[in-house]
């Protein structure tokens, strides 16, 4: 790791004024920029830790309508264990935290962190190689290279796949964000955390420079509401998911009323299919339904070269996700 | 008691602060030490040596680290504290495994400066006065390792299973001790160890942990 000034504020405006300064970056656990910063991939001069601003941007709150505030630095053991989220609609935020990485990792891993970490393509994050990807190499190297761990939808130039377990779950639940910059908080979907066009030499997020998030929001989840995170990995444990989906539903008399899927580990950004969910409305869960909603759901799959066993796999994890949030 | 093993830098002001107050770093005494300073000027830990102190095993120790030093390597390298292991440096591997703050980490991804001020558990606290702690007498009665590398950080993230869970299934911990790889395979035996352990087998005089057990 290249020498740095290492920066530690004590409150939102001493880490904003901190954050400004050329070559300064965010911290907190560190998980994903630690390991960055040892491969020399990533070296910036000043590290602003955020560790210290707990009481801001800590722990697992209610909020006085009733939605629950994951502040951004709960890690994703607390969510995991989190009695707010027992309920069943709750349950794709427990279940995509509780999945992640490792017991070591999740006691140390903040919720902004897994969200906004650098995706784990294996040609972008080694520092002898020169992609397309914010390295000004002539080339998405994923491409025509070992593609097997890529994206099979919604990439343009560059095929990276975003990695966080707890955004799918994020986006299922048509969660909220907010964010501190320039003394301003602004409160939005998490949607627009994530780029339309996930091109290269782009942010994997849309956060402006020196933006912090402070925290999500999860709307209260009706008791009706059911929702589950699955992932299909190449081992049983401690392994990064090959592809992955969330869903929430809402049920009546048997009968499906609302519903959102959202894919993961197959695209740039984590990817809503809403076609696919629509076609779950008013209709009473079966295999069969399922079957066709997984097909929807990667209908626009443009497989790599060493990747088309992700739209199979894929879809069966949809099936199982759908199974889940209705068994 | 208190161990100095901070060299090749002077002690600073902020170092004393740190070191005199470092159990409640984080707390007011830190942020009155800081508010002292003024309101404009940011604690930082610029390139070079900085003597800080961690609380380790139950100690308070004074050591010297760059803003860059992982708590990995502050323990090896610092404390000569070698029990903890760096296999991969990257937390792929799980031997650099101890207990900060009530939960296992993975030291070689922590920074030493951020483990200032938390109780700090490594396996050569599972020793005292010349009696191992039960769980690591079970390890050895069960003969739960061969090359012995992954050992320490196995003993870490079994403590820490214990310790969250007197009699934990064969699930539970396999689920505990999912982030520690073992190349010899020995996760059969390690989940004896264990079972041995919550049974009540080994010497339970040390069944407690002295520090930084649980949160």
């Amino acid at each position: 790791m290249k020498e740095f000034t290492y920066v530690l504020p004590r409150s939102l405006p001493e880490a904003e004024a901190a954050a400004k300064k050329p070559g300064a970056t965010l911290k907190a656990a560190g998980i994903d920029l630690v390991d960055r910063m040892k491969e020399r991939q990533f070296q910036p001069t000043e590290v602003v830790n955020l560790l210290l601003l707990q009481p801001d941007l800590g722990g697992i709150t209610a909020d006085a309508d009733g939605s629950m505030r994951i502040g951004a630095l709960a890690t994703l053991a607390q969510i995991a264990a989190s009695k707010d989220f027992a309920a069943e609609g709750y349950a794709a935020l427990r279940e995509a935290a509780g999945e992640a990485a490792t017991p070591q990792v999740r006691n140390r891993a903040t919720a902004a962190g897994n969200v906004l970490q650098q995706a784990r393509c294996w040609y972008l994050r080694s520092s002898e190689l020169h992609c397309l990807h914010g390295k000004d190499g002539p080339s998405c190297l994923a491409q025509v290279g070992d593609n097997r761990y890529h994206s099979v939808l919604g990439y343009h130039d560059c095929v990276r796949v975003h990695p966080s377990n707890l955004a799918p779950a994020l986006l299922a639940l048509d969660c909220e964000y907010t964010t501190q910059l320039a003394g301003k908080q602004q409160r939005r979907r998490v949607a627009d955390l994530f780029p339309l066009e996930p091109k290269a030499q782009l942010e994997e997020h849309t956060l402006l420079p020196g933006e912090i998030v402070i925290a999500f929001h999860v709307k209260a989840q009706p008791k009706s509401a059911r929702s589950a995170y699955r992932e299909s990995r190449e081992k049983l444990s401690f392994d990064w998911a090959t592809t992955a989906a969330a869903a929430r539903v809402v049920m009546d008399g048997g009968v499906i009323q609302e519903a959102s899927l959202v894919l993961a580990a197959v695209a740039p950004v984590p990817l809503p299919r809403p076609d696919a969910a629509k076609l779950l409305i008013g209709q009473k869960p079966s295999d069969e339904l399922f079957h066709r909603v997984a097909l929807r759901a990667f209908a626009d799959a443009r497989p790599l070269s060493h990747n088309a066993y992700k739209v199979q796999v894929g879809q069966a994890i949809v099936r199982e996700v759908l199974h889940a949030t209705t068994r | 008691m208190t161990e100095d093993r901070s060299t090749g830098s002077a002690f600073s002001r902020r170092a004393f602060l740190k070191g005199a107050s470092a159990a409640a770093v984080t707390g007011a005494a830190a942020t009155a030490a800081t508010h002292a300073r003024g309101p404009v000027e940011l604690e930082t830990f610029a390139p070079g040596t900085h003597a800080i102190a961690l609380q380790v095993n139950g100690k308070e120790q004074k050591l010297a680290v760059e803003s860059r030093t992982t708590l990995l390597d502050a323990l090896r390298d610092r404390l000569d504290l070698t029990g903890a292991k760096k296999g991969c440096d990257r937390g792929a591997c799980g031997g650099c495994t101890v207990i900060v703050d009530g939960v296992t980490v993975n030291s070689c991804l922590m920074l030493a400066i951020d483990a200032i001020g938390k109780p700090i558990t490594t396996v050569e606290g599972l020793a005292q006065g010349g009696v191992d702690h039960p769980l690591v007498q079970n390890f050895a009665h069960c003969d739960a390792m061969q090359c012995g590398f992954c050992t320490p950080g196995m003993v870490m993230s079994s403590l820490q299973c214990l310790n969250q869970n007197q009699q934990p299934d064969r699930q539970t911990i396999q689920r505990a001790i999912a982030g520690n790889i073992c190349r010899c395979g020995t996760y059969g035996r390690v989940c004896e160890a264990v079972e041995r352990t919550a049974a009540g087998r080994g010497d339970q005089a040390l069944r407690a942990p002295a520090h930084g057990g649980s949160k």
